[in-house]
């Protein structure tokens, strides 16, 4: 168990210093001189080169990769040239808000997607099937960008029980932060719930099939039993890895939600350091984000190992 | 499960509670005194010594003053300086600056400021650096006197003190301007929350007149769609427009639009190394092509004003150059048969992704190039790319941009010297005798004679398409006014009020 923790944080460390090598690279070669890109379309070529000295672009990059690595291992990314300000610093701001989103859109896709998928699947082929079965459908069809323009006109302009656009931080007014995030969560939702209905529908179609299924019934136990205890607890698996990575792809940041409902996240922080070549930035980012990605896949990994049983005996009678 | 529901049940009722909540409204009899206005790009940074980007000046206009400023009519106006001089022979100004004026700090303002701030806009790190090498001597005469002499004449050189990157800074806050800027200006900063807002608060001590407004907050909210939504629910005061937008705000009882043609150019430059576009001819053919009303409905929804050369109609030396190549895509095929490429040829044409009326524009072209056989290949890059490959390497057939900004001519026009070294210039050289000439002639009259026959040969010889001047355009609630468009990329508020 231990060793098995210990040996998926190991090659977590491998998996992010080949992260490090490979931002590092590719960022620096993409077309782009951040030199340039500073001094716009009034530089002569003579303040180009000046400036790329300056900012020590012109070192060679294995001598500017070990810079960068030795200080990302103090926790130093650096200063961001847009802003000005630490890009360590600018990461912890923006966290709290694409956190917040994230946590409060997967609740509710797991929410409607485990009523929904579990009914769909116990009542195959009835109306809830075919209702969860449309749900799936529009989920993935309908793109964000146009949902999240209509709650806002709706919502936001028609009964104006929510803001058009903007964060509200949780200390400053708890109703209002609520409400500012509301509806992008709502819209982010949509777009994750159509892919989990459909794996806990056929995860859980699976589940009923086994035989352990007509033990249970044979032993008499209550429906409810059966389909809670039984059968969902074996479909747990498939649904629990597809929620972590669908919540690490949140938490990396949701430039369109984002966008539209003007949430200072990291999505927009991405986008950001992207247009501005803010590379120094940019690079904390997708380490940042590289890194919660693995942490997170790493706490599902050891959670499914303690919810599925089988996986558990695997695992130790590998010991 | 019982539990679970519980806690359902008691979130839906908060949300429902707070949803059925009624904003409190104040009852205001006072006249309101704080702006907020919504904005689509972040400053980089807010040091005006240390940026070219447009969005910092914006901003930074309010927080540091300048020698002197620019009204909405092109006109000169005192800023930090009373009155200036310049020497007979144009070499020399000295300004003498007002006695009243302090830092955000605290510290009064005194000319060894001046001298500060002018080096390090100087300074290797200044992305302006250029535009101020003909300035080479800078000395003090007394605290509140301060001469400039440059090496060769420049009749615009008082232009050059008026452009918000040539701010007075104090040089014990130095270091920290990019997120803690200390300046003299009508306002100092109270918050910068990168991606979120910036608040500007009244200053107290602040030498001019009586500001209206007490607080003034910028929301930055990128997406065009939900600034609107903003505007339209009361938010935001002032919003910046895109043409798409007017109709669902003009005729409204309730807002005002703001529309005047930016001080800026949209033109397609041509790369006249490329073995097609050297050619004369060929560039006319094009030129006669284009539908440049198609192009303006298409990229500014019909809010832009067609253009011939080089400068834009708000321009003191503009001339109207339209009629000298029109649109007649007939002739354009007959001039291009003359050329030799009857069948037509294939160039590239880049275009800058961040600019959408660039890219709308370019598109537009393209399809009515294809009309006379010019088979346009479309790439969209990143602004980064474009600076790099476009404008640095010069690694291109076409594209469309535009230029902006400049309140004199001359820097408007000497990218076409033949000795520029820029990504479009006039190599044959036609123009480089009359732009020496312009920029040392004292009589005004004269220097427009010499920018009008510039503008017309570039009309002719057409080392770029020029397209349009596009508007700068903002919607503003009913009660919003003092607010204006200058001709460099300027907000000011500090004659911003609220009407009762």
């Amino acid at each position: 168990m231990l060793t098995y923790v210990l040996s998926r944080i190991k090659s977590s460390i491998v998996v992010l210093f080949v992260v490090s090598v490979i931002t590092f690279f590719v960022l620096m070669i993409i077309p782009g001189n951040p030199a340039q890109l500073i001094l716009g379309t009034d530089a002569t070529a003579e303040m180009v080169a000046d400036l790329t000295e300056s900012m020590g672009l012109n070192k060679p990059l294995y001598q500017q990769y070990l810079g960068w690595l030795l200080d990302l291992l103090k926790l130093d990314m650096g200063t961001s040239y847009v802003y000005g300000e630490e890009v360590t610093r600018l990461i912890i701001r923006s966290i709290p808000v694409t956190i917040s989103i994230s946590i409060f859109a997967m609740a509710i896709a797991v929410f409607i997607a485990f009523i929904f998928g579990t009914i769909a699947a116990i009542k195959k082929n009835s109306i809830i099937d075919y209702f969860s079965r449309s749900i799936m459908q529009l989920g993935v069809a309908i793109p964000s960008f146009w949902i999240g323009m209509v709650f806002i006109v709706y919502f936001g302009m028609k009964l104006r029980i929510f803001p058009v656009s903007g964060y509200v931080p949780i200390n400053e007014n708890f109703l209002n932060s609520l409400k500012s995030i509301i509806l992008p969560s709502v819209v982010l939702a949509i777009g994750e719930l159509g892919t989990l209905l459909r794996i806990v529908r056929s995860s859980m179609l699976d589940s009923l099939k086994q035989d352990y299924m007509d033990m249970a019934k044979v032993k008499g136990l209550s429906a409810g039993k059966i389909y809670i205890k039984y059968a969902l607890r074996g479909a747990l698996t498939a649904p629990l890895t597809i929620i972590g990575m669908q919540f690490a792809k949140l938490a990396g940041g949701t430039v369109v939600v984002e966008t539209i409902f003007a949430l200072p996240g990291l999505g927009r922080l991405v986008l950001t350091a992207v247009e501005h070549r803010d590379i120094i930035l940019l690079q904390g980012l997708v380490m940042f984000i590289t890194a919660s990605v693995i942490f997170i896949t790493l706490i599902v990994d050891i959670l499914i190992m303690f919810i599925n049983p089988r996986i558990k005996s695997f695992q130790q009678g590998e010991l | 499960m019982k539990k679970l529901k519980k806690i359902i049940i008691l979130f839906i009722v908060t949300i429902l509670i707070s949803a059925c909540q009624q904003e409190d409204t104040p009852i205001a009899t006072d006249i309101k005194t704080d702006l907020t206005m919504g904005y689509t790009t972040e400053p980089e940074g807010l040091d005006p010594h240390r940026t070219a980007a447009a969005s910092t000046f914006a901003v930074t206009n309010n927080i540091y003053d300048t020698l002197v400023g620019v009204k909405s009519n092109w006109e000169i106006e005192p800023r930090l300086a009373e009155e200036w001089v310049i020497s007979d022979d144009g070499m020399e100004i000295t300004f003498s600056l007002r006695d009243d004026v302090y830092f955000h700090n605290g510290r009064k303002m005194v000319s060894k400021d001046v001298e500060y701030s002018f080096n390090r806009l100087k300074d290797a790190e200044s992305p302006r650096a250029r535009d101020y090498e003909n300035i080479v001597k800078i000395e003090i005469l007394n605290d509140y006197e301060i001469k400039f002499t440059t090496a060769n004449l420049d009749v615009d050189l008082l232009q050059s003190f008026a452009y918000p990157w040539a701010a007075v800074v104090p040089e014990e806050a130095e270091s920290n301007l990019k997120t803690q800027p200390v300046g003299t200006g009508a306002f100092t900063l109270k918050e910068w929350l990168p991606q979120q807002h910036l608040i500007l608060e009244k200053n107290e001590n602040y030498y001019g007149n009586e500001i209206n407004l007490t607080t003034v907050k910028l929301i930055l909210i990128p997406d065009a769609t939900s600034m609107m939504a903003g505007f339209q629910v009361g938010d935001l005061d002032i919003i910046p427009l895109t043409g798409d937008q007017v109709t669902m705000v003009e005729g409204n009882e309730n807002y005002q639009v703001l529309s005047e043609p930016m001080n800026a150019v949209q033109i397609m430059s041509l790369n006249t190394n490329n073995q097609y576009l050297s050619n004369e001819k060929v560039r006319q053919a094009m030129a006669m092509a284009i539908n440049k009303d198609e192009v303006i409905e298409a990229s500014m929804f019909g809010y832009g004003a067609k253009i011939g050369s080089h400068l834009p109609p708000t321009s003191p030396d503009y001339y109207d150059a339209n009629n000298i190549i029109e649109y007649n895509p007939d002739k354009a095929k007959e001039l291009l048969e003359e050329a030799g490429y009857k069948d037509g040829f294939t160039i590239d044409m880049s275009l800058p992704k961040n600019y959408q009326l660039h890219v709308d524009a370019g598109q537009v072209i393209a399809d009515q190039l294809s009309r006379i056989g010019i088979d346009v290949n479309i790439q969209i890059v990143e602004w980064g790319t474009w600076l790099s490959e476009v404008y640095g390497a010069k690694n291109f057939d076409s594209t469309v941009v535009g230029h902006t900004g400049r309140l004199d001519s001359y820097a408007f026009l000497s990218r076409y010297r033949s000795d520029s070294q820029d990504y479009i210039s006039l190599t044959s050289g036609e123009i480089d005798q009359l732009l020496e000439n312009a920029i040392k002639e004292l009589d005004e009259n004269k220097r427009k004679e010499i920018y009008k026959e510039i503008q017309i040969i570039l009309a002719n010889k057409l080392p770029a398409i020029y397209l349009q001047t596009p508007h700068t355009m903002f919607a503003l609630q009913k009660d919003v006014g003092g607010m204006e468009i200058f001709p460099i990329d300027i907000y000011d508020f500090k004659e911003v009020y609220f009407i009762e």
